[in-house]
């Protein structure tokens, strides 16, 4: 998925790196969401980092809250990151002012889905992950690839530019049925075992865990490389 | 005589009237009454709700205070179908200055799009003006706590106290009598029943007939909220 400018950029480095660079790894992103009982979280590390090699912020948290129970987090490019979460909040608002009321996750991941394959010829360079409760407290998480395509599963969802590794942490660790408490754990240590492995995400981290009587949200003290 | 010059919006009456909008201006005076009272700590917004029938389903929405952002509130007077497209033209502008500049949009400017937007319709197009009133009441940096009357014609005004609809003449009479800087919200929500009991002609307020919103600034800094206020609640309930 590398874009020309980029391919030649790379292609001048090619004595120290002999990989394209891709434009949704330009920044750095991790983010993973899971469910518990009555209860969700979502995650993600704090990097923020410019044309690979350099790190700008290390307290640029990739989540964002859309109502009391639902976030939205967004991994790939920074700058469609900020265009698309303007637009989402856009949509919401719209629609809180007009319906009287907020979306369910199921809801807004339509929305999010549509406006992603909008631009299915020229998309925003950003993957995202929702997660959230509904009216009835009942968990709702998903994924989907920049161009909309959602897959909703029931235990964990993962993005970011080392899928392989938050995968691989989240097989191992996650178990149905956790308590808020619980859950917060599993998915720290997933996060911050998944994105050890990966130069271009970590410095810490952030976890909100949304339960049936609101949220708590907590930073993650990691490795800070 | 007014015959010859009332059928097209875009043209004067040789006194220099505009018709249409006039016309427009007492269809607003059918509407159930609304009233604006603006007081040190907030902005308090009542109006006339008008049962037409005991077989109407009363939904969630309200039907005369609406928000169009977190900091506005909106009373409509007049014809209901166009003041729904205006409220939600109202709410897009909002949204969109929103988007665009990472602020909230500034009360006389919102007020100023939408009334842009109405005085359209009273120079080009040949399509009759709206034939609604508006309250907005409102917080922003600038201005601090705002009320706006807008009308058909594109018009508007910052008031202290203000009424539209039914009997606006005597509710503005009221107020302007039983009005000053001091009151408190409880003074306020005393005096827009009081206004409204005289217009409605009943002798005692009652929960379902009326509607009040009352827009104040929250415990954060900056941060404004608006409460849907009940007849009978406690003083404090601001």
């Amino acid at each position: 998925r590398g874009v020309a400018l980029a391919r030649s950029r790379a292609r001048s480095r090619r004595a120290s790196t002999s990989r394209a660079m891709s434009i949704m790894s330009y920044n750095g992103a991790a983010v993973i969401a899971m469910t518990g009982k009555d209860c969700v979280a979502i995650a993600s590390d704090l990097r923020l980092g410019i044309n690979q090699n350099q790190t700008t912020a290390v307290d640029y948290s990739k989540l964002h809250k859309i109502h009391d129970k639902l976030y939205l987090g967004l991994t790939g490019l920074i700058s469609d990151q900020l265009t698309f979460i303007q637009k989402m909040r856009f949509k919401h608002e719209m629609y809180e002012l007009r319906e009287n009321r907020v979306m369910s996750p199921k809801v807004f991941g339509a929305v999010v889905s549509a406006a992603l394959y909008e631009k299915r010829f020229s998309p925003y360079y950003t993957e995202p992950v929702i997660a959230g409760l509904d009216k009835d407290g009942k968990p709702y998480i998903t994924s989907m690839d920049l161009i909309g395509a959602d897959a909703s599963t029931d235990d964990f969802v993962v993005a970011g530019d080392n899928v392989e590794s938050l995968l691989g942490g989240c097989e191992t660790f996650y178990r149905a049925n956790l308590e808020p408490e619980e859950l917060f754990t599993v998915i720290s240590n997933c996060l911050m075992s998944g994105v050890n492995r990966d130069c271009l995400s970590g410095w810490g981290g952030v976890v909100t865990v949304i339960h049936k009587d609101g949220s708590f949200t907590r930073t993650l003290k990691g490795r800070m490389d | 005589m007014a015959r010859r010059y009332d059928s097209r919006t875009t043209i004067f009456s040789p006194e220099g009237r505009l018709y249409q909008v006039e016309y427009a201006l007492e269809s607003v005076n059918h509407a159930g009454t609304c009233l604006g009272i603006r007081t040190k700590s907030g902005v308090l917004l009542a109006s006339e709700k008008k049962i037409l029938s005991k077989l109407l389903e009363q939904g969630n929405t309200p039907e005369k205070l609406l928000k169009v952002d977190k900091h506005i509130v909106i009373a409509i007077a007049g014809l209901n179908a166009d003041a729904m497209i205006l409220v939600n033209l109202a709410r897009l502008t909002a949204r969109r200055y929103s988007a665009k500049f990472g602020q909230p949009i500034p009360v006389e400017n919102l007020v100023q799009e939408l009334s842009d937007h109405k005085q359209g319709y009273t120079q080009f197009g040949g399509l009759r003006p709206y034939g609604v009133a508006f309250l907005f009441a409102g917080w922003d940096r600038k201005g601090g706590f705002q009320l706006f009357h807008s009308e058909p014609s594109g018009n508007f005004s910052a008031w202290k106290a203000t009424a539209i609809g039914a009997s606006s003449q005597a509710a503005q009479a009221m107020l302007k009598s039983d009005y000053h800087e001091e009151l408190d919200l409880k003074a306020a929500k005393n005096l827009a029943t009081r206004v409204l009991e005289k217009t409605m002609d009943c002798v005692k307020m009652t929960e379902e007939r009326l509607e009040m919103v009352y827009l104040t600034h929250s415990d954060e800094p900056g941060d404004v909220v608006f409460r849907y206020l009940s007849l009978n609640a406690g003083e404090d309930e601001a």
